[in-house]
């Protein structure tokens, strides 16, 4: 009781933190860069960060295993991903644009995660014969690191297919009506933030297409550097996956759905870093194809899930369904 | 003070003369530059295995050649160097059939490594691997006859025939999708010798820049004022790069593991396939379900699965079931399988005892057994102190989640037509449902409490239950190799995150013209560049440094 209290407590800081400090960045987008706004936002995330890891914490003493075992934990723990990768360059002070693809992605799967599923999945369940082993930790953590980190790099795609296949850009656009219109689609967020921060860095203002080019070229790159950060770790998170099967269900590969997709999305980001190494392919197409990639991890993550099909779907006692 | 032929290490100083211990054994001369360009890489920074791996080999050819720095040559030059000197001999001997041969697997090789060709490949397999988690897998036709009728076709056109023809019903080893695999196995290998390998010859040279014109030309440029190339060669050496100069002229790179470990993910790759192609053909499977206490012969249950199993000589070993068990939750539910499994040899003699559970199977001589289900095989009942006697239980529902296993025991003589007696059902071995004749609920009762019930006017003790193991076996030569291809596959693509940066400076008077790039990690590169060149310290007045770098200029 006093584990469910105290987990109650924490979702509820966390989630409300995050949703001022969503709230604030959205405001000094609208309205105007606030020194100060900006520097509560950071401390809202660290706030928000500690209360979600006190969260698993408590559930892992709770209830005694890694706490990875159904889907609002798995959520949770995405979400906590995500406040890792939002704080690993805030450490090492290096600047880019992710915090603005990871805050309001903390937000969705956090927010999905607390009102969109149904109250008894947040009971912490107990662990399934199957899941009965160390390789639980290993392979559920790092495939659920390596979703956040594609998500964030595929997403940055995303943006700069948005922000080459804008019509009508105006880029030193003043009319805030505009601006308004379009700002609660998430990916123009990002590129606003974006936009702010490459006329920030650079020192003279020239031709509108230069930024253009410099911020999409940024984009770019960092978008390559995050997926083949998660590239690595969805390889290593699949082979857990695999080497864990050969000691449960007999077989190092079942061609399970939620294996197949997992597979398909290595497949996908396999291309995309493939594509990189043609210069005719760089920018435009790799970035649609991490777009691509980005459907398809929702699909290999949630759609597996929701159809329960397969081996993956855990929560009943048989062991193998045959 | 170098001499301008000759290429020094640059000595490290002070704090970072560790990063480079073979620098004092260097030898000075140009005909070993070979060697010199090889020994401080293997003393590196710690690149892993593979790194190790593929540099011997390529220096071996390397030694042959006579390389010069300045520019590489094409590589496709090469190659028909090589090629040309290869064909010559030949031409005499077999004449124009073997040149066609040659020139035709040159060919297909070239085709195979074709990027688009990979690309498309690897396309084609994804979405034959989600069309078949959408199809259902291994039905009857009958099956994919309802689901896709003739006269209703899904989407206007796909039908039965769509499915069945290529064998979609079974996605995963349809022919099409075997040899689309197959495909992209000899894309990965072609790709790897006609591309790859050569880009290894390429990296290992490492080269000076002469003009400043082609070091501005990099992706990252810059021009020191009042600088000494020295201090930049022992700035970089301290964040890790290995520094080389000559003269006026100095050449720095890191990371170069990361440009060899995409040829490592790609033999992995190919190793991790070849393993799976031997598992499929070359292994035993074989599931069995046994009543606790009874056993059974490995060889008799197994099933060979491709043209290249072989039956081991372990294959007659008899397996005892000594005990089958099951732990339970708080809440009943099950929390664990158990199995105690004793193996015996032809002479009946026991070679290994083990209790075996989920995520823990047993391995023996090649042969792995796996917990993988159970049953409810029989139920021990005395009635009215009689007995006792076995009652087999039967499974009840076979479709759905939970399992439900019943029972009967006849109360009047089996001779009249409406039998009557004593229902029992069991959701696991923990507890079973008592019901009257009539139907009628009567108790639930735990074969280990050993307490009677009273049902129709006799007394029921339920005296044990008991589960039957379901055992899953095989055999796979294939896994030593898959599981090399996995250690390999996931250390390369760990190595592969590194990025191969590379830098090139020019002392050009008092200016030092500074240029470099990087494959993977464009950004972080010229932010650190753009730190490192900050520490350069600058030279305000005309010192003792300043004449010496002219000197040394000259």
């Amino acid at each position: 009781m006093l584990f469910a209290t105290l987990e109650h407590i924490l979702t509820h800081i966390s989630f409300s933190t995050i949703s001022i400090v969503i709230t604030i960045h959205l405001i000094t987008l609208l309205v105007r860069e606030l020194g100060r706004l900006r520097d509560s936002s950071e401390k809202g995330m660290i706030v928000t960060f500690f209360s979600i890891t006190g969260f698993l914490v408590s559930r892992w003493v709770s209830s005694g295993h890694f706490p990875l075992s159904n889907l609002y934990e798995s959520l949770i723990f995405l979400s906590w991903a995500l406040y890792i990768l939002h704080t690993i360059p805030k450490i090492q002070n290096s600047k880019n644009d992710l915090s603005t693809i990871t805050t309001p992605s903390t937000i969705l799967t956090q927010g999905f995660a607390t009102s969109g599923l149904l109250t008894e999945m947040h009971q912490s369940t107990i662990l399934v014969p199957a899941l009965q082993s160390q390789w639980l930790m290993m392979h559920v953590s790092m495939m659920l690191l390596s979703y956040a980190t594609l998500l964030c790099g595929s997403l940055l795609s995303a943006a700069i297919l948005i922000i080459r296949f804008r019509n009508n850009f105006h880029f030193f656009s003043k009319k805030k009506k505009n601006v308004l219109n379009k700002t609660f689609f998430f990916s123009e967020i990002a590129f606003f933030y974006a936009k702010r921060s490459a006329l920030k860095s650079a020192p003279v203002p020239s031709f509108p297409n230069y930024y253009k080019y410099q911020l999409t070229e940024r984009l770019d790159s960092w978008s390559y550097r995050i997926i083949s950060l998660g590239f690595t770790l969805l390889t290593i998170g699949i082979l857990c996956g695999a080497v864990w099967a050969n000691e449960a269900w007999g077989s190092y590969w079942n061609w399970d759905p939620k294996e197949t997709w997992a597979f398909i999305t290595w497949t996908i980001f396999a291309i995309y870093l493939h594509s990189r190494t043609n210069p005719n392919w760089k920018g435009t197409n790799s970035a649609l194809i991490a777009s691509i990639g980005f459907l398809i991890i929702w699909i290999c993550y949630f759609g597996i899930n929701l159809l329960g099909i397969g081996l993956h779907s855990y929560g009943s006692f048989t062991l193998t369904p045959k | 003070m170098p001499s301008p032929t000759c290429y020094l290490l640059l000595h490290p100083s002070r704090a970072c003369h560790r990063l480079l211990p073979p620098s004092p054994r260097l030898p000075a001369r140009c005909a070993r530059l070979r060697v010199s360009c090889d020994v401080p890489r293997q003393g590196g920074d710690g690149g892993g295995a593979p790194k190790r791996g593929v540099i011997p080999a390529g220096s071996g050819k390397g030694k042959k050649q006579v390389v010069f720095f300045d520019a590489a040559p094409p590589v496709a030059q090469q190659g028909d160097g090589e090629d040309g000197k290869g064909e010559a001999p030949e031409v005499k001997k077999d004449g124009a059939a073997l040149r066609a041969l040659r020139r035709a697997t040159k060919r297909t090789l070239s085709v195979l490594s074709n990027l688009p060709l990979a690309i498309t490949e690897m396309f084609a397999i994804a979405g034959l691997m989600a069309l078949g988690t959408v199809i259902d897998q291994g039905e009857a036709p009958s099956h994919y006859f309802e689901q896709f009728p003739e006269d209703n076709p899904v989407f206007g056109f796909i039908t039965w025939r769509w499915i069945l023809t290529p064998g979609f019903d079974h996605m995963f080893s349809s022919p099409v999708f075997l040899g689309l695999l197959a495909l992209l196995a000899a894309s990965l290998m072609a790709c790897t010798f006609t591309t790859q390998l050569p880009m290894v010859k390429v990296a290992k040279r490492w080269s000076f820049m002469s003009s400043g014109g082609s070091i501005r030309k990099q992706d990252f440029a810059e021009s020191l004022p009042r600088a000494s190339i020295q201090d930049l060669g022992v700035i970089l050496m301290g964040a890790g790069y290995e520094v080389f100069t000559k003269g006026p002229s100095l050449y720095a790179f890191k990371g170069l593991a990361g440009r060899y470990a995409p040829i490592g993910v790609h033999v992995a790759m190919i190793f991790v396939m070849a393993g799976a192609t031997l598992s499929a053909t070359g292994s035993f499977k074989g599931s069995v379900d046994v009543p606790q206490g009874l056993n059974f012969v490995i060889g008799d249950i197994m099933k060979p699965k491709g043209i290249f199993s072989v039956a081991p000589d372990v294959f007659n070993t008899e397996v005892h079931v000594n005990r089958f068990y099951m732990e339970y939750y708080d809440s009943g539910e099950v929390s664990q399988f158990y199995s105690d499994l004793s193996l015996f040899d032809l002479d009946g003699k026991e070679v290994m005892r083990r209790t075996i559970k989920v995520n823990d199977p047993l391995r023996y001589g090649g042969i792995t057994i796996y917990q993988t289900d159970w049953g409810f095989s029989a139920l021990q009942v005395k009635k009215n102190g009689e007995g006792p006697f076995n009652l087999a239980m039967a499974p009840l529902q076979l479709n759905g989640n939970k399992k439900l296993y019943g029972t009967f025991l006849p109360l009047e003589d089996s001779d009249s037509s409406g039998v009557k007696g004593i229902s029992m059902l069991a959701r696991d071995l923990q507890s079973i449902v008592l019901y009257d004749q009539d139907g009628k609920f009567v108790g639930v009762r735990r074969p280990s409490s050993k307490l009677p019930i009273e049902i129709n006017g006799n007394e029921i003790l339920i005296e044990d239950a008991i589960g039957s193991t379901g055992l899953d076996l095989k055999t796979d030569p294939g896994i030593p190799i898959v599981y090399a291809g996995f250690g390999a596959l996931m250390l390369t693509t760990c190595i592969s995150y590194l990025s191969h940066a590379q830098l090139w400076a020019l002392q050009d008077g008092t200016t030092v013209v500074v240029g470099g790039k990087s494959n993977r990690a464009k950004i972080e590169f010229s932010d650190e560049m753009n730190r490192l060149l900050n520490k350069v310290p600058e030279l305000v007045s005309v010192g003792e440094q300043t004449v010496d770098n002219k000197s040394s200029t000259a």
